[in-house]
């Protein structure tokens, strides 16, 4: 087990290093000037030259990189080009309000999305199959700023019912609070829900058919039992890998859902830097949902690696 | 498990008259139909996309405008049938790409171990450590957007999932004992690969191929929508959601058209995904 | 005493009638057809017959095993009531408590993320109301009666800590856990080395002894049968054709099947080269009509018009002897095979074809970044590297004559299938040499190596996947040919044609693929393309370990007819001893990598043995073996015999720290052993050996 902690941390540093390196090639290739547009009227031949200096931009790109990342690691996300004003606290209070959709999503969709699929795969060829595969392929088939939409039409819009943009603060109560949070939730839940079920259903399914699911069949023990602790163990390890990769969807998601929702969180402040090159911004952005998609992996690796018998103990006995 | 797979040729279907999954025959009818749709659209279409009648603006679905106008008066189903012709290029270019580039990353990384597949399998994973749409923002944020542009994002992205099943398919079919017979022999490596392990790797691949397409057409939905795809006046689906965002109230069916079509689209190659799974491995259908 | 319920004692087991149909993708298959017999308390009957024959089905409806689509009909009684009209809850109960079960694959009949000890004590708990925790001592104790010795270890551990027979070892034990009287055992040790196979079935007599308990036992192995049971229903293709006392069947076979099978196997004797195994020409049908005849009629060497006129009822005689044969009587032994004597070479040690010298194989690096492991040793954490692994094949040496087979026998991991490999140079070695033809492989430029690939070859084991299932099987014996420009493209078709002869297959199978062959159907194409490159030297690794007894025989006898044809030179490796004296001139030992004992054919089998030798001979005489002196797996290598931590003979310290020296008994024979063997004295063996480990050929 420690074997494997070892090898998944050095996995994840290496990765994080060389997402980094990435991350500032691609934004450092922008063709637009970065100095030109900072100065922006004030933008001559001289002073050009003379913030690009400023800021670092005729040195090698190594040695850029380095003073880049030596800064990133200490909390220095720099200067936006556009707001004028450090990018570290705007970006953390955004991180926040997204980090508060993205938990109740994963809670939901963990959850909901298991349990479904395995209700899916117990029941197979049955009606809550067959409801069950209905619904995955509707999840799947559109993304999530259709159903945004359609979710403001019919709520917002029509019925009145919920808000369809913004955010409200807990300080100003939590019905507002939470009414504001219903829609985008819903939206990234449901596509992210059809996915799991789907796979959670199939997992469930392969440990039903197993051997050692007949086995214990065979030594007379009662249905339930051999479902929930015959196969349901075996279903869920491979889930935890599942999950893992919804997170990196969830992350596309609530780009998307922000979007449609003017939700003030990251991924809207990342549309708005691409859209507008401010390329400390968009840096920062990227490299913190990337980096906390790394983290989510790691995560689910060493639960995995807990959850999984063959890794938490090694070895051989007698 | 792969080289079962493989046992299935299309011989087996006429000889042994098994019978087609319902989902490959209905999924594959209304593929054919949208493929050939989306090649005739300019002909079909009843009026060009980006025609504008200022006179009929808004006008909900009716029978001069089946699908209804939106803001600037176009013909909303016109420009539904055009949009299919780029969602579908979009679709078929990308997964190509990925294929083009996957496939054969896969296969020497699974036929080659050691160092050549610690090697390509690092570069993979650093490709999979992003959350799949920062790495085509990515791309597509530092460099003018187009169609071909988009389509090569998405298709880089996808490398890394393709390469990856190709590689445990073709690690699958290493431990079986045909692959050393063709050693023994002193085969070269490129008969090794296009000979005697790609053709068994196909019917996986292809399963694998419409998944991609529908990952392609979606992502590159979502892109348009947020303004970094295909640019207006196209009449691309997400970019049509997107305009229609704003008269959601008044005129729903400017957004909620190109939203049914997407979604007939993607459940229909998604079918057939589902189908061709079917078909190779008929346990995991649940029957 | 017979196993056979006499008419007074009610059986504990009776079936009668017991009819098993099957719904595959719109076709029905009968995989059992009116099957009758009757088990009494404290017997043991044993079901025989391939792959194919339905054995395994019957076992599936007594446990209600076989899913949704199998249709059972007749009636299977058990303690007085027909299981089949029981309610579904009663019949759960039932199945736990009254009967146990143990399968063929301990590998995958455990919950990988339970413990062993839970799965075992979780039938006490639901059936005999235990509590958890007096559930798993009992569970321990029932390891301990196993013979493992380290019970509550092994409780607390997960399945894939565990070794092949300590796994069915914990079935066994999980499946007595609530001490039913009936225990019921699907090939339970076909999955298991020979030596492990023979450690699992004195368990199961000495429990028969102790406690009584009743055995249904479903195998193909006619010799494990013998040792296990009192009773043999044999089945064919569906079919009961005898039913009778255990030596009566194994001994003086009534039914033409019965005889064909038991005289297939290869006796354990060396074999001189125009010996041939008796076989059964064509295969088992997968689907057959009772009422258009016999269904062994199209095989059988004895069958007369009146065979295929209807159906064949059972015959029973007064001693519960049951024949499904109307000339069971009348008829005599199974027709023998034999062909006209061949020149037997002189084989000279001057002019090898093949010659290893201290050859071996260590596998793997020590691993690259992934592979450094934390340990924390006296509080204070570590890095470090795995340990070296042994190596596979140890310092090998041996030749092969042209025109000569040498035959290598062991058990499965100890290396002779790598050893096989090493000599085609499929692996590169890590140490010694290998010549061929008197050129030494490993000096040899890349584009020398096409010839010798060209005169050398090789036969799988796996018939599933030795032929690519994307080729039919003229596109792949084309291939060869057109590699090594053997023909001419138009003559092309004609040599596929003639390979497809050699094999005794018809010339119309070049269009098929492998899914439409059967196993010895592959196994037959896999040796035409071998020999499509006209070799002279063939390894053949373990080629007919995969197939049915009966198809074994007709792959063997190919082998031998092939290479009295072509002269060819065989490696012809198994762990099946009596298979490989059938077609060895020389036959070599390995252990762990090295070779113990090598030497004729006649000089291996017979005694003064190496040790090691002895148990294999032992297992495969099909007695008890010499106890060995642990259960388990044998120690890492550590400069000493690497046979040291299992031999029953082992002398001391020195076999733990000194190599053994090869001491040759004749110029042709050599044993590695510490033990003092005397050269000459061939009758007296030194090593006490068990009654004549030959037997009799039927």
């Amino acid at each position: 087990m420690t074997g494997y902690v070892v090898q998944r941390l050095g996995a994840v540093m290496f990765i994080m290093v060389a997402m980094s390196v990435l991350v500032f090639l691609a934004t450092h290739a922008l063709p637009s000037n970065a100095a030109a547009l900072i100065l922006g009227q004030y933008a001559t031949p001289e002073t050009q030259a003379a913030l690009e200096h400023k800021l670092g931009f005729d040195q090698p790109l190594p040695v850029q990189y380095w003073h880049w990342a030596s800064r990133m690691l200490q909390g220095d996300m720099g200067q936006s080009f556009e707001m004028e004003r450090p990018v570290a606290p705007i970006l953390w209070d955004a991180f926040g309000r997204s980090a508060i959709l993205a938990v109740s999503s994963m809670a939901v969709v963990s959850t909901l999305g298991l349990a479904l699929g395995v209700i899916a795969a117990v029941w197979r060829g049955r009606w809550p199959d067959h409801a069950a595969s209905i619904f995955t392929y509707f999840g799947v088939s559109l993304p999530e700023f259709y159903w945004g939409l359609v979710f403001i039409l019919l709520f917002g819009s029509t019925f009145h019912l919920l808000p369809s943009s913004g955010y409200a603060n807990l300080s100003d109560g939590l019905a507002a609070f939470v009414s504001h949070l219903v829609l985008p939730v819903a939206t990234l839940t449901l596509t992210l829900l059809a996915h799991v079920t789907r796979l959670t259903r199939s997992s469930m399914m392969e440990a039903l058919d197993s051997m050692y699911v007949k086995v214990a069949r065979a030594r007379g023990l009662p249905e339930r039992l051999v479902i929930l602790r015959h196969a349901l163990r075996n279903a869920l390890i491979p889930s935890i890998t599942v999950l893992a990769q919804d997170f990196g969807f969830l992350i596309g998601g609530i780009v998307a859902v922000e979007t449609v929702f003017a939700y003030p969180g990251l991924g809207r402040m990342l549309v708005g830097s691409l859209e507008r090159q401010d390329l400390p911004m968009m840096q920062a952005a990227i490299l913190v949902l990337t980096g906390v998609y790394c983290l989510a992996n790691l995560t689910a690796d060493l639960l995995y690696g807990v959850v999984n018998p063959r890794i938490r103990y090694g070895g051989s006995v007698g | 498990m792969a080289v079962r797979l493989a046992e299935l040729t299309a011989a087996d279907f006429i000889r042994r008259r098994r019978r087609l999954p319902a989902s490959l025959i209905v999924g594959g009818t209304i593929v054919a139909a949208l493929i050939v749709t989306a090649a005739l659209a300019q002909w079909i279409a009843p009026y060009p996309y980006d025609q504008m009648h200022v006179r009929d603006r808004f006008q909900p679905p009716n029978l001069h405008y089946l699908a209804g106008t939106d803001e600037y008066g176009r013909d909303v189903f016109s420009r539904l049938l055009i949009g299919s012709q780029l969602s579908l290029v979009l679709g078929a270019t990308a997964t190509l790409i990925s294929m083009a580039v996957g496939v054969p990353l896969g296969l020497i990384a699974g036929y080659r171990r050691g160092v050549t597949d610690e090697a390509i399998m690092r570069v993979l994973d650093v490709m999979l450590a992003f959350p799949p749409i920062m790495l085509v923002l990515l791309i597509l944020a530092v460099t003018p957007p187009s169609l071909l542009k988009t389509a090569i994002a998405i298709g880089v992205l996808a490398v890394a999932p393709i390469a990856r099943v190709t590689r445990s398919v073709t690690l699958d079919l290493m431990s079986g004992e045909f692959i050393e017979a063709a050693r023994a022999r002193g085969e070269h490596l490129h008969y090794m690969l296009l000979r005697e392990l790609l053709p068994n790797v196909w019917p996986v691949l292809m399963v694998e191929a419409s998944l991609r397409v529908v990952f392609a057409v979606l992502l590159g939905a979502v892109l348009s929508f947020l303004g970094f795809g295909v640019q207006p006046p196209a009449a691309d689906w997400g970019l049509m959601i997107s305009n229609g965002r704003a008269f959601v109230d008044t005129a729903p069916w400017i957004s909620l058209a190109p939203g049914i079509a997407m979604s007939i689209t993607v459940i229909a190659i998604s079918l057939v995904g589902d189908g061709l799974r079917e078909v190779l491995d008929p346990k995991v259908g649940g029957r | 005493m017979s196993a056979l319920a006499s008419p007074s004692a009610e059986p504990l087991l009776e079936i009668r009638n017991l009819t098993i149909r099957y719904r595959e993708n719109d076709r029905q298959v009968t995989a059992a057809r009116d099957i009758s017999f009757a088990l009494r308390r404290g017997g043991s009957l044993a079901i025989v017959g391939e792959s194919g024959s339905g054995k395994s089905s019957v076992a599936g409806a007594i446990l209600d095993f076989l899913g949704p689509t199998a249709e059972v009909t007749g009636s299977m009684l058990f303690e007085g009531q027909d299981i089949a009209g029981l309610a579904p809850a009663q019949r759960r109960q039932m199945l736990g408590r009254r009967i146990g079960a143990v399968f063929q694959d301990p590998f995958t009949s455990l919950n990988p993320a339970l413990r062993v000890g839970r799965q075992i004590a979780e039938p006490m708990v639901q059936h005999l109301g235990l509590p958890l925790a007096e559930a798993l001592s009992r569970a321990e104790a029932a390891l301990q009666e196993m013979g493992i010795d380290r019970a509550a270890e092994v409780a607390r551990a997960f399945p894939h800590q565990l070794s092949g027979g300590m796994k069915q070892r914990a079935l066994i034990a999980a499946a007595l856990a609530c001490e039913p009287p009936l225990l019921i055992l699907d090939e339970p040790t076909t999955a298991l080395d020979v030596t492990v196979e023979a450690q699992i079935l004195r368990l199961l007599s000495r429990l028969r002894r102790d406690k009584g308990i009743t055995l249904l036992f479903i195998s193909h192995n006619l010799g494990v049968v013998r040792r296990l049971c009192d009773d043999v229903a044999v089945m064919y293709a569906s079919q009961l054709v005898e039913l009778g006392d255990v030596h009566r069947v194994l001994e003086l076979p009534a039914h033409p099947y019965s005889k064909g099978l038991l005289a297939s196997r290869p006796p354990l004797a060396a074999a001189s080269r125009n010996n041939r195994l008796a076989a059964i020409d064509g295969q088992m049908p997968t689907t057959a009509e009772p009422d258009a005849g016999c269904v062994f009629a199209p095989r059988c060497p004895f069958h007369e018009p009146r065979c295929s006129a209807g159906p064949q009822p059972l015959t029973i005689a007064p001693d519960g002897h049951q024949v499904r044969c109307w000339k069971a009587d009348e008829l005599g032994p199974w027709p023998r095979q034999q062909v006209a004597a061949a020149v037997q070479p002189a084989f000279r040690r001057g002019d090898a074809l093949v010659n290893a010298t201290q050859l071996s194989k260590t596998f793997g690096t020590r691993g690259g970044l992934t592979s450094w492991r934390l340990s924390v040793a006296g509080g204070r954490p570590q890095l470090h590297r795995p340990p070296k692994r042994a190596p596979a094949v140890n310092d090998v040496s041996f030749s092969i004559s042209p025109g000569e087979v040498l035959g290598l026998v062991g058990e499965s991991g100890c290396g002779k299938s790598t050893l096989g490999r090493l000599l085609l140079q499929l692996l590169r070695q890590s140490g010694g040499s290998v010549e061929f033809d008197g050129a030494d492989l490993a000096r040899l430029p890349a584009q020398a190596l096409s010839p010798f690939r060209k005169q050398a070859q090789i036969v799988f084991q796996n018939v599933g996947s030795s032929l690519n299932p994307r080729l039919s099987v003229g596109e792949a014996l084309e291939r060869p040919l057109a590699l090594f420009g053997l023909t001419k493209p138009r003559d092309r078709t004609q040599r596929v044609a003639a390979l497809l002869d050699m094999v005794r297959l018809p010339v119309a199978y070049r269009a098929r693929y492998p899914h439409q062959l059967s196993g010895g159907e592959r196994q037959r194409v896999a040796i035409a393309r071998a020999l499509a490159t006209e070799p002279r030297f063939i390894v053949c690794d373990e080629p007919v370990s995969a197939l049915d007894v009966s198809v074994q025989a007709t792959i063997v006898n190919l082998l031998a007819d092939l290479r009295d044809a072509f002269g060819l030179s065989y490696l012809f490796i198994s762990h099946d001893l009596a298979v490989v004296a059938q077609l060895s001139d020389r036959i070599a030992v390995m252990y762990r990598g090295r070779i113990c004992e090598i030497g004729t054919a006649a000089d291996v089998l017979a005694p003064p043995h190496h040790p090691y030798t002895e148990i294999l001979l032992a297992s495969a005489a099909e007695d008890e073996p010499a106890a060995e002196s642990a259960v388990g797996i044998a120690g890492a290598a550590h400069g000493g015999c690497v046979f040291a931590t299992r031999c029953p003979h082992k002398l001391g310290k020195i076999c733990d720290t000194t190599p053994p020296p090869l001491r040759t008994l004749t110029t042709s024979h050599t044993i590695a052993c510490h033990l003092d063997v005397l050269p000459h004295d061939v009758g007296a063996p030194p090593i006490p050996v068990r009654p004549d480990p030959l037997r009799a050929a039927i």
